[in-house]
């Protein structure tokens, strides 16, 4: 987790990673910062995050973002 | 996987022509905030497009590519056997705008003319549909254009979309030859991807589409005659399937990217861009950009690079991959060896067809 952290940090440090949990819905984090996010988190965990996977369930929190790095690594 | 290999058909030349007015990025900070428009010319590498006037049209500019292209290379119009043009941005409803074309070049009634209805991938699908037509046939010369004039269906408050477009059109000739020069393309296609890039009115689905602005689920305005994209998904097909698909070419070419001297890329954004040559180890020498000045030309942006990047370099050959990927989905890529004397100079043209500019059924 403190890596994720790190991560998202490092792309919007303004940003409450820890705490927030409606990333999407609140339109915190707009679709430059996604498209970094996936880009980093690909490279990083290396895993292929896909268009399906592209729900805001998936993304609205820094716990959210983990579990879908976590099942993509599993399903590796 | 539909690999073709095309052994005694070269490019033999190619031309882009686009409209001298230019759109400034920097300019949007009124309308969409100073914040929001650097983040996008950071992300994007965009800091000016050009644009169309009201009735110039992707054909307008095809046109004035492919008759300097064939005044360049004094080229015999009789021996064009067959003429496509790839375009999202057709004159009229029908006929496909081909037709116009062949009648403004004069070329000869025995030429194969029709319109691929393709966007940022037309390129590669053309010089595929145009290789394989000579392959098959005693055409000997042929004609590609490509081109789109997306900003005119763009609203202008989508700041998604309205920075990003730059609009041109290019010519190809590709030449029968008796060297050996090889074009190997491959080619894949995802239907289920129709919707992330979509015009969804215009066609004979819905008729009686509003033209009343909505509020979409980004928040942006737009109506259904307009462009919409689903940005992060267009970006995560594309840092997945472009990878995979040049791994996969260099597989069944058996060759790396060493082997090549130029990568003529689609120009979708910078940041796609530098994703891609990331995994793929493209060293950044050898994949010229033209997002800065031009932006996302659609289909006819590898060419536009190419044009820009040597269009006044003498005698150079370049074994070049060229890959393009967009609206579909549809994605493929091609080899091919060019000589850099082949390729003209980026031309500015504002002219249009008047004749082609209908206002009233009493005029037909």
């Amino acid at each position: 987790m403190e890596k994720l952290l790190e991560i998202l940090d490092g792309i919007r440090p303004d940003v409450d990673f820890v705490n927030e949990t409606k990333l999407i819905d609140d339109g915190i984090l707009d679709s430059f910062d996604l498209v970094s996010i996936i880009s980093e988190l690909n490279d990083e965990y290396d895993i292929a995050i896909r268009v399906t996977e592209l729900k805001p369930e998936n993304f609205n929190s820094t716990e959210a973002i983990m579990n879908l790095v976590q099942k993509l690594k599993n399903n590796n | 996987m539909p690999l073709f290999n095309f052994n005694n058909i070269k490019i033999a030349g190619m031309a882009c022509a686009m409209p001298s007015n230019i759109t400034k990025t920097e300019t949007f900070k009124d309308l969409f905030g100073t914040e929001e428009v650097d983040k996008f010319m950071l992300m994007t590498g965009i800091t000016q497009t050009r644009r169309t006037s009201k009735h110039q049209t992707a054909a307008d500019l095809g046109y004035t590519a492919a008759e300097k292209l064939l005044q360049h290379k004094n080229i015999d119009r009789s021996e064009i056997g067959a003429l496509i043009f790839g375009t999202h941005s057709p004159d009229y409803r029908r006929p496909a705008s081909a037709f116009i074309i062949h009648k403004r070049l004069g070329l000869s009634i025995d030429t194969a003319v029709f319109d691929i209805s393709l966007g940022c991938s037309a390129m590669v699908y053309g010089i595929q549909a145009l290789a394989s037509m000579m392959a098959s046939s005693n055409i000997k010369k042929a004609l590609l254009i490509v081109g789109d004039t997306a900003g005119k269906t763009t609203n202008p408050l989508d700041r998604a979309s309205i920075m990003l477009i730059g609009e041109a059109s290019v010519a190809i000739l590709l030449e029968k030859t008796e060297e050996s020069t090889p074009i190997v393309s491959l080619m894949r296609s995802d239907g289920n991807g129709y919707r992330y890039l979509i015009v969804p009115a215009g066609g004979y689905r819905n008729l009686e589409a509003s033209h009343e602005n909505e509020i979409c689920h980004d928040g942006i305005e737009r109506n259904l005659h307009n462009s919409m994209m689903q940005g992060t998904s267009v970006f995560t097909f594309t840092i997945s399937d472009i990878p995979k698909l040049m791994k996969d070419f260099w597989q069944l070419t058996n060759t790396t990217v060493d082997d090549y001297d130029c990568f003529a890329f689609h120009q979708a954004n910078l940041y796609i861009l530098q994703q891609i040559a990331k995994k793929l180890k493209i060293p950044p020498e050898k994949m010229p950009l033209t997002l800065s000045k031009f932006g996302n030309t659609s289909g006819a942006s590898p060419i536009v690079t190419l044009c820009d990047a040597f269009g006044e370099v003498e005698e150079k050959e370049l074994n070049t991959l060229f890959c393009a990927f967009g609206v579909g989905l549809s994605w493929g890529a091609f080899s091919a060896k060019i000589n850099t004397s082949d390729i003209l100079p980026i031309i500015e043209d504002d002219t249009y067809f008047e004749e082609g500019v209908i206002n009233s059924m009493k005029e037909l």
